[in-house]
């Protein structure tokens, strides 16, 4: 059961908060962004780069990251995205809702609170 | 990396080409180039790793689709229903007034002080009877029909910025009278007038968000 792939479903409804999380360390760009998802996620999930650069224009469109262009290299320039202010502050809410949302969760489905 | 170019361009074939689309182009090769600079550092050959670089972006039909419907569908323009006719009259009404009393009070205070020609009374006249007359009008529609609903863009900082313009036209066809008549006759009443064209669309902003002019919806009326 360990190794079949976490289903994409669970996690695309929190896309938007791993963006803000990876970019609230250090501006990145898109590239890296997937690349980290997949280390922190030890391969178990890859975000493709269409459903990130989606979420990346939804949320620039909020205003809780901004973009820049990086120097030109070798393969063109890169696009580097920031959290803004109101990001951090919509991250923070996130991860709060997130873990509040987890022990429900968890209570709910391990049927603990029907044990108590 | 022109194979990585080909296949992003192939990719948009069909979409218009507007600068965001051009923009999510040149992010994507450099983001498809980083990855494959990777993955040929992790020891693949470069078009083992061009393939898998590519395979891994997967559909991208679904990105470029969302670049089309955000091009073909215009800017949402924010609608009201409201009580036409009543709406009108009051705007009209407390734009007209405000302007009347503000050519009146700088006429007189043109004529006590000399700084206008005292003839300027006759086109005041002129402005006013034109400013009843626009009042009468709004009143009549109002009679005829009191409870008419009309959907109205919101849209008012264009139509003020029309009305500027016109208002700097008018103020300047007042100036040229003045110096072609070698008399301030024409300046002020005239002057003010077209101000209060201006003075109607910022009326009409405030009045059409109040409750008194907002009629139900021909969807909520229908239900």
């Amino acid at each position: 059961m360990g190794d079949t792939p976490i289903s994409s479903d669970l996690i695309r409804g929190h896309i938007d908060t791993i963006v803000l999380g990876l970019l609230s360390a250090e501006d990145r760009y898109g590239y890296d962004i997937c690349k980290q998802v997949a280390l922190l996620s030890d391969n178990e999930y890859e975000l493709k780069e269409p459903t990130l650069y989606s979420a990346a224009r939804r949320l620039e469109g909020q205003g809780l990251i901004r973009s820049y262009w990086g120097e030109e290299s070798q393969g063109g320039r890169r696009k580097y995205y920031a959290i803004t202010s109101d990001g951090v502050q919509a991250y923070q809410q996130n991860l709060a809702d997130w873990k509040r949302a987890r022990r429900l969760i968890d209570r709910l489905v391990s049927g603990e609170a029907e044990k108590e | 990396m022109e194979a990585i170019r080909y296949y992003v361009q192939g990719a948009f074939q069909g979409a218009k080409m507007t600068p965001e689309v051009l923009e999510q182009q040149e992010e994507l090769i450099a983001d498809l180039t980083a990855k494959v600079d990777d993955l040929v550092a992790q020891g693949k050959s470069q078009d083992e790793a061009l393939g898998v670089a590519i395979a891994s972006v997967g559909d991208l039909s679904t990105l470029v689709a969302e670049f089309e419907s955000a091009d073909e569908s215009p800017a949402a323009v924010p609608t009201a229903s409201v009580y036409a006719a009543r709406l009108d009259l009051h705007t009209i009404a407390i734009s007209a007034g405000i302007g009347a009393a503000v050519m009146t009070a700088s006429t007189a205070l043109g004529a006590w002080s000399g700084l206008i020609h005292p003839g300027a009374g006759f086109s005041l006249v002129a402005v006013l009877a034109i400013g009843i007359w626009w009042v009468r009008g709004a009143y009549l529609r109002y009679k005829e029909s009191p409870e008419t609903a009309e959907t109205r863009e919101l849209v008012y900082k264009a139509r003020f910025r029309h009305a500027l313009l016109v208002w700097a036209g008018v103020a300047l066809g007042a100036t040229a009278l003045n110096a072609m008549t070698g008399t301030d006759f024409w300046c002020w009443p005239i002057w003010v007038a077209g101000g209060t064209w201006a003075l109607t669309v910022k009326v009409e902003e405030r009045l059409a968000k109040s409750a008194e002019f907002q009629a139900p919806t021909q969807e909520a009326a229908g239900e």
